[in-house]
């Protein structure tokens, strides 16, 4: 059930109604149907978004018995229809009524006191059942409203009041087509009685709360995978795939000599090329097919679609398995059964305010009779007790920045709030940015690095909670799910709901537990809902690489045919956490946080997520390649499921010969395809999905390395055990450097070495097991300080090795500075 | 596809210089990603005998290395039952788009001939190679007599 609850506002004359929605008897469905509907209702108070009930299944007789707080004004007219959820077609009507809210309150002197009533059904041919309802909550003087016409005035808009950035102009038609699907899926399990779901045994389906999760031999599955499905010619998986890795020559490949799958032959097309012939799902492939690991099943839904069981873990998939994705997954739930809530709950984003922040502050103490203090959305001010004012402003530095004039056409203003903005009267367009941009000359601070270069991670984070927190809508959004089917119920709830209801107070109930929601149950929502949605076994997501849990969308994503909606949903959820300041337990890759930004991504940021890309591209760059025969040309090839696309990076480029002239360009253009191709769609709508509850624009403050920290939180780095696990290359445990390497780690605050990590390791994140369980694209890695170039260098990273090339420095001044300016800056600093 | 010119020159190139060990270079005239061979070594205990080899290439090649399968069964410490090799020119770290084919069959011709113990894919074949060379050397010359395959006339 998702329930979004608005709040009257004093000025205009609603007031709260809680409507309570019992049960209806349906008689006029017959004839229709053979079957039973699966009824649901809808309700909408004066052509507002309709609220709607959970589905019934296969019922004449539909219990909801659920409530729904709705803004109402005498005159107010609450419609009710009650639907049939469909897979395939649109919902059917099953019967419909009316209530104007003022006879009824003529007949109960303006109130409504636990007032059930039992109304009649109208379906196309007149009498369709009846609904039983209760109005509660709603009291007014009847003389203060004169009785009108039928018509009233148009009631003013009570929901999405305050938003001004992404106006609530979904359609509730809209949200019933997207919200119907996860439905029409588990109706179809249920026809076709194959579903995993109905195992007996019930697998708990997330991680079990923090107490019981470190038992690592209880055998925990995902949820049943039932995925729904709207599309009625959805494709069937077009073969083998191998997911997770669309490049097949990962696996040895089969032998030519063992006997195919049942059903399956092999064929030669006209050119005397192989193909293979799956009889069993009429479909052909190039490629050979593999046989099923041990324990897995092939089954066919009633729709005709291929998935596959697997009665080892009573999980079902679309993709086809194979020994890689077995893996795949096994990998994955070790890694998630070592994940605990308890870890979770070590994360932050800012020490306790209790704790002295004055240590660390490069700005030293504050003027006498001041005080610095954080508001309760964490936004930090100040507080000057001699003239009892409080400020924005630092007061340490206002004034001091000497900054450059703006831009001709533009002016700097302040928000009521205090918060600087841009205004550029070229084009009429306000910003937070500063139109300067780039690194401009200021006051040093205290590492010798301008104090603009100094980005406070604080300040960003304040404006951001600011905008969440002036945008925020009244009232709460309920979301009520089930443990066992934790992805398909948030799925369906949260794609329910209008994008801006998620923007109300969250208030989550896992059906069938006690306990009221201050935070702590929505964080264990999360927590585990951020394991479910990046379970690989949903084809959604895949790993960076084969030792990098960070995680990017996989290309190969399409076999499940509901991929795009998924995606939605995801963004939503993940914009949902950014918004009520939630954390996620793992996080995607850096140049996926880069495209939410849309910033560019460059080569450098190609090196986390496939080395050997990177490389050779690299090597193209740094060499001349006219003379090593390297016969490239303006297009690439990508193999996903099995099947190679061609792509021309620009139109004829397949004609089009690299040469030292142009091999810039190509390298851009190869580039930029290698981190689109095969996942445009899904990217959409994932950001779709996000802006709809978030814009984006506002993350517009944050880099990707900060948009990590948001939504993955810190956690205390443990210096000595980073030490202990540190290797060197060139130098020696007690060179000088490596000592001030030392000395400055110990120095800096957490947040600054969460940026370290996240400069040489491309992750803020840390392994359970600490530093020395570091991962490296070719398996265990532990940091490493290497002795490379000259003093005038600045430090580099590789974030495959876990490696930084650390000149050596003539001071530690001089290695301050430098690693500052790296871990700050890293924009253009791979690049040299 | 983006690799075919690269491959069929490469292909060429090969066939034309007519390594003595390594011959009989078939490749699916549809899928010029495959490439299948006869790996015809000089040095005891192989020389008794010839491997077939794949050369499989992946759709980003040359941006990604090829991976070379055995598919006769072979006693080498640097060669697993499932037939993979571990060859430097070849891994994630040395690559580049410059290295040929020509090279990479060079490179594994050598490691067959002379085997790398201190880099074993099977370190119990490693530990027999250097601590007993002669059981190491009788067995593996069984094992190719037995599973490998007949070596060309000329």
């Amino acid at each position: 059930m998702g329930e979004a609850a608005g709040g009257a506002t004093s000025n205009n004359p609603l007031s709260q109604l809680e409507v309570n929605i019992e049960s209806a008897k349906l008689t006029a469905f017959g004839g229709l149907f053979s079957a039973k509907p699966d009824p649901y209702l809808e309700l909408i108070v004066d052509g507002q978004p309709p609220r709607k009930t959970e589905v019934i299944r296969k019922s004449t007789n539909p219990k909801w018995d659920e409530s729904f707080t709705v803004l109402v004004t005498p005159y107010s007219k609450l419609d009710v229809k009650v639907l049939g959820s469909n897979s395939i077609r649109t919902d059917t009507l099953l019967g419909q009524a009316s209530i104007p809210l003022y006879p009824l309150l003529e007949e109960n002197q303006g109130k409504f006191n636990h007032l059930k009533k039992t109304i009649e059904l109208k379906g196309e041919k007149g009498k369709a059942g009846e609904l039983t309802l209760t109005l509660n909550g709603l009291q007014v003087n009847l003389k203060n409203y004169p009785k009108r016409a039928q018509n009233g005035p148009k009631t003013s808009v009570p929901n999405g009041t305050t938003t001004t950035s992404t106006p609530p102009a979904q359609s509730g038609g809209e949200g019933r087509s997207q919200g119907r699907l996860p439905r029409s899926s588990s109706t179809s399990s249920q026809q076709s009685n194959v579903s995993s779901r109905t195992a007996p045994t019930g697998t708990p389906a997330a991680v079990p709360p923090a107490s019981t999760a470190l038992n690592g031999s209880v055998p925990q599955a995902a949820g049943p995978h039932t995925p729904g499905g709207s599309a009625v010619d959805a494709p069937a998986p077009p073969g083998p795939a191998a997911p997770g890795a669309p490049n097949p020559t990962n696996a040895p490949a089969p032998d030519p000599n063992e006997p195919l799958p049942p059903g399956w032959e092999c064929r030669k097309d006209a050119q005397g090329r192989t193909y293979y012939v799956d009889h069993n799902t009429r479909t052909t492939t190039w490629e050979r097919p593999q046989p099923l690991p041990p324990g897995w099943e092939r089954r066919v839904d009633n729709r005709g679609r291929v998935y596959y069981v697997d009665h080892n873990t009573r999980t079902t998939t679309w993709q086809r398995p194979n020994t890689d994705m077995v893996t795949n997954w096994h990998n994955w739930q070790e890694w998630r059964n070592n994940r605990t809530m308890e870890s979770m709950n070590r994360r932050f984003l800012f020490p306790q305010s209790t704790q002295p922040t004055t240590e660390n502050d490069p700005l030293g103490p504050l003027p006498d009779g001041w005080e610095k203090r954080a508001d309760a959305n964490g936004r930090v001010y100040f507080v000057n007790h001699k003239n009892r004012t409080t400020q924005w402003e630092d007061p340490r530095t206002q004034g001091i920045m000497q900054e450059d004039p703006l831009p001709e056409g533009w002016e700097m203003r302040y928000t009521q709030e205090g918060v600087r903005y841009f205004v550029d009267h070229n084009t009429r367009t306000t910003t937070f940015q500063d139109p300067r941009g780039g690194p401009t000359k200021g006051p040093k601070g205290a590492y010798g690095v301008p104090i603009q270069y100094e980005r406070s991670f604080r300040w960003k984070l304040g404006q951001f909670r600011y905008l969440c927190h002036s945008n925020a809508l009244p009232g709460h959004v309920k979301i009520n799910i089930s443990r066992e089917n934790l992805f398909e119920d948030s799925f369906a709830q949260i794609m329910r709901l209008q994008p801006f209801d998620l923007r109300r107070r969250l208030y989550i109930i896992f059906k069938g537990e006690e306990g009221l929601d201050y935070g702590g149950v929505a964080r264990e929502w999360f927590f585990h809902l951020s394991h479910d949605v990046l379970n690989p076994m949903y084809c959604l997501f895949e790993y960076a690489s084969n030792n990098n849990y960070s995680l990017q969308i996989n290309p190969a994503s399409s076999v499940n045919p509901d991929h795009l909606l998924y995606f939605r949903f995801i963004g939503r959820f993940i914009a949902m956490a950014l918004y009520h300041g939630k954390f996620i337990d793992s996080g995607f890759t850096l140049p996926f946080y880069k495209r939410m930004l849309s910033k560019k991504l460059t080569i450098k940021d190609l090196e986390s997520i496939d080395q050997e890309f990177y490389q050779s591209l690299q090597w193209v760059k740094e060499n001349n390649i006219e003379e090593c025969g390297l016969e490239l040309y303006f297009c690439a090839d990508f193999e996903v499921l099995g099947k190679i696309e061609q792509h021309e990076l620009k139109p004829g480029g397949a004609d089009i010969r690299v040469t030292e002239e142009n091999k810039e360009e190509y390298l851009n253009l190869m580039t930029q395809w290698r981190f689109t191709r095969g996942v445009e769609e899904q990217t959409k709508a994932f950001l779709e999905g996000f802006n709809e509850v978030v814009p984006l624009q506002w993350l517009q403050y944050f880099d990707e390395r900060e948009l990590e920290l948001m939504l993955c939180g810190m956690q205390e780095i443990d210096v000595d055990d980073w030490e202990r696990n540190t290797i060197y290359r060139h130098y020696q445990r007690n060179s000088k450097q490596v000592v001030w390497f030392w000395k400055f780690v110990r120095e800096i605050d957490n947040e600054k070495r969460t940026r370290l990590l996240q400069f040489v390791t491309g992750t803020c994140r840390l392994p359970v097991g600490g530093f020395a369980e570091l991962m490296g694209s070719n398996g265990p890695q532990r940091f490493c300080i290497e002795k490379v170039g000259k003093e005038t260098w600045l430090p580099r990273s590789h974030t495959c090795f876990n490696r930084l090339d650390l000149p050596p420095y003539r001071s530690y001044d001089q290695l301050v500075e430098k690693l500052n300016m790296a871990i700050e800056e890293t924009e253009g600093f791979g690049q040299e | 596809m983006a690799a075919t010119k690269r491959l069929t020159r490469e292909l060429e190139e090969l066939r034309k210089s007519a390594l003595k060990s390594f011959r009989d270079i078939v490749v699916d005239e549809s899928n010029i990603l495959n490439w299948h061979g006869l790996l015809v070594p000089d040095n005891p205990p192989y020389n008794k005998g010839a491997f077939r080899i794949e050369i499989a290439f992946p759709a980003e090649y040359p941006f990604k290395p090829p991976k070379v399968t055995f598919k006769t069964k072979i006693y080498h410490p640097n060669v697993d039952e499932k037939g993979q090799v571990c060859l430097p020119i070849i891994s994630a770290e040395n690559w580049k788009p410059a290295t040929k084919t020509d090279q990479v069959v060079n490179s594994l011709v050598a490691l067959i001939n002379d085997p790398e113990p201190e880099h074993p894919l099977r370190a119990d074949l490693a530990e027999e190679y250097t601590k007993d060379k002669k059981k190491f050397f009788k067995n593996a010359e069984e094992f190719t007599k037995k599973h490998s395959e007949k070596r060309p006339c000329d």
